[in-house]
């Protein structure tokens, strides 16, 4: 069966060779930006050391991104994948071969939108004085709901959104998941008078154990893909509240000060971080 | 029995949160905003084509209509021809070093969007390549090669060995039977990754916006910023907008679901 042939190196070579030229400069370059003080207006920069990253670690407005990021990371993961299992059983358990069918299509829409779509569709939905959203309240109190300009609740708002568009695909992902299990052992714990919720927590979900991390790992990545939505519907606002680390680097970069430097160790930091902690735990998951 | 009910109804209830904002924008994109800026919803207006037309007839939409047709699919057709191969090598070689690009080419994904656009912002200005198409494609086929590659690699997989070994005996070169068997067989799989890759840089907005000021810049920019226009914003005219904008990766929902479909009867198996 082993057959020497060019085929790999002919078909592997160009490929690896562009994406990791594609990969590598930018992300040099980004460090070498980090460490020097090069701002927008100005052609010429110098080398400064550490100066931005030393900067950085005192920065309020820094360790308030970080901590947004962190919430944003947890909340929309663990909602995700809650969203995700509940619909899944349900539609596992409860509809019929058509009727998963026709849900699997409904819900694999809110994932096609594009990001800034999604957005606006919400951002009008939750307008404290016409949405549709807000209505309910409107109608009973009589009063305006503005949750997108309340510090307590817009990162809440946003992150809805964000599992809106997820929660949905991942359901439809942990139904042909299930439909891929082997019947037998469900047929047993039936046969055993065990209740639906009852063999699902004990038999299939452990069974879908790996899966459902890698499932939530890669929700974790696509959650660090934050900033679309966030831009659109608060601009990490009010104040700060739901700036996060892509948020304010884009605003330090190109918004306030045009410190391009600056927003490049910010960019840095979260490239560090999120390569050392997905690289660990994706080839500890996958091994 | 009763339990079935209710679940169906819970699974309904869900539905409904997915359709209701997506067909109240549909309507909304055909109201006068007098009728949109009601503090009752109203269901019940005189349609209006007037937001379409304004959307449609804008130049700055036509322009970034064209870039983003350019753009992304120059960015699939990069995908395309350097993905699939790639795809195969490392889905009929598997050994210590393709499993190592495997894993090299899943991690791309792991890069911040900022991380890639900022000093790609630098690079770019210093060469000439800011704000230009082919600037974009560069960019955009980090992501779709990378993409096509990972979702192409079960696809090939899922191509029965004995099928090639067949074709191999009857004097198929390597090349050939990439060509003229394993492609035929996985296309299905394959145009479900390609079409995956497009909605992918069809709905790219943060590194749109950080590479192009302009020329080059594509639909979701110039729809976020239909949010800037005048005092007020234009609820008619961004909603209209967002339909318009939502089409191309709606069209492409059979497509998508086939290709989840195979993915994971393959994985039955």
């Amino acid at each position: 069966m082993k057959m020497r042939s060019s085929l790999p190196f002919t078909f592997l070579g160009p490929t690896v060779l562009f994406l990791a030229v594609l990969a590598f400069v930018p992300t040099f370059y980004a460090i070498g930006l980090a460490f020097s003080d090069k701002t927008l207006f100005e052609p010429t920069s110098s080398w400064i050391g550490f100066e931005n990253f030393a900067k950085l670690f005192g920065d309020r407005r820094f360790q308030n991104s970080v901590l947004v990021s962190l919430k944003w990371e947890l909340a929309t993961v663990s909602a995700t994948m809650l969203l995700a299992i509940g619909l899944g059983v349900l539609m596992f358990e409860a509809a019929s071969r058509k009727q998963r069918t026709f849900f699997c299509l409904v819900f694999l829409v809110p994932v096609l939108l594009p990001r800034v779509c999604a957005a606006f569709v919400w951002k009008f939905a939750f307008h404290p004085l016409y949405g549709i959203i807000t209505y309910p309240y409107r109608a009973i109190t009589g009063k305006p709901l503005d949750v997108l300009s309340d510090p307590m609740s817009a990162l809440a708002a946003v992150g809805f959104v964000d599992i809106w568009q997820w929660g949905f695909f991942f359901s439809v992902i942990v139904l042909k998941l299930l439909e891929s299990l082997p019947p037998q052992p469900i047929e047993a714990a039936r046969l055993d008078n065990a209740r639906p919720w009852q063999i699902h927590l004990y038999v299939t979900l452990p069974m879908l154990k790996a899966s459902l991390i890698s499932l939530a790992l890669v929700k974790a990545i696509e959650s660090l893909r934050s900033f679309d939505l966030i831009y659109v519907m608060t601009r990490g606002g009010p104040g700060i509240s739901t700036e996060t680390l892509d948020m304010y680097a884009f605003s330090q970069g190109f918004i306030e000060s045009g410190n391009i430097s600056y927003a490049s160790a910010i960019a840095v930091v979260m490239l560090i971080a999120t390569i050392v902690v997905f690289t660990f735990i994706w080839k500890r998951v996958n091994r | 029995m009763t339990s079935k009910i209710i679940g169906k109804c819970v699974l309904w209830f869900f539905a409904l949160v997915v359709l209701v904002p997506l067909l109240w924008t549909l309507l909304n994109a055909f109201k006068i905003t007098a009728d949109l800026l009601t503090p009752v919803p109203k269901v019940f207006f005189v349609p209006t084509l007037d937001n379409m037309a304004y959307v449609l007839g804008r130049e700055s939409v036509f322009t970034a209509l064209v870039n983003s047709l350019i753009i992304c699919l120059s960015a699939v057709g990069l995908g395309l021809i350097m993905g699939l191969p790639g795809a195969y090598a490392i889905a009929r070689h598997p050994n210590r070093i393709t499993q190592e690009i495997q894993f090299f080419v899943l991690s791309l994904r792991f890069l911040p969007p900022v991380a890639v656009a900022i000093p790609l912002m630098v690079i770019w200005l210093n060469i000439g390549l800011y704000d230009s198409r082919l600037g974009m494609i560069v960019a955009y086929s980090l992501i779709t090669v990378s993409i096509t590659m990972w979702l192409a690699i079960p696809a090939f997989q899922a191509v029965p060995i004995t099928v090639e070994e067949a074709a191999r005996v009857d004097g198929y070169g390597p090349y050939a039977i990439f060509f003229r068997v394993a492609l035929p067989i996985a296309m299905k799989s394959l145009l479900g990754a390609l079409a995956f890759s497009f909605v992918l840089v069809w709905n790219e907005f943060l590194i749109a916006l950080m590479l192009t000021t302009s020329e080059a810049k594509t639909l979701p920019i110039v729809a976020s910023e239909m949010s800037q226009l005048g005092m007020n914003v234009p609820w008619g005219i961004l909603n209209a907008a967002v339909v318009l904008l939502s089409l191309p990766p709606l069209l492409l929902l059979g497509l998508l679901s086939g290709f989840l479909n195979r993915a994971f009867a393959q994985k039955a198996r």
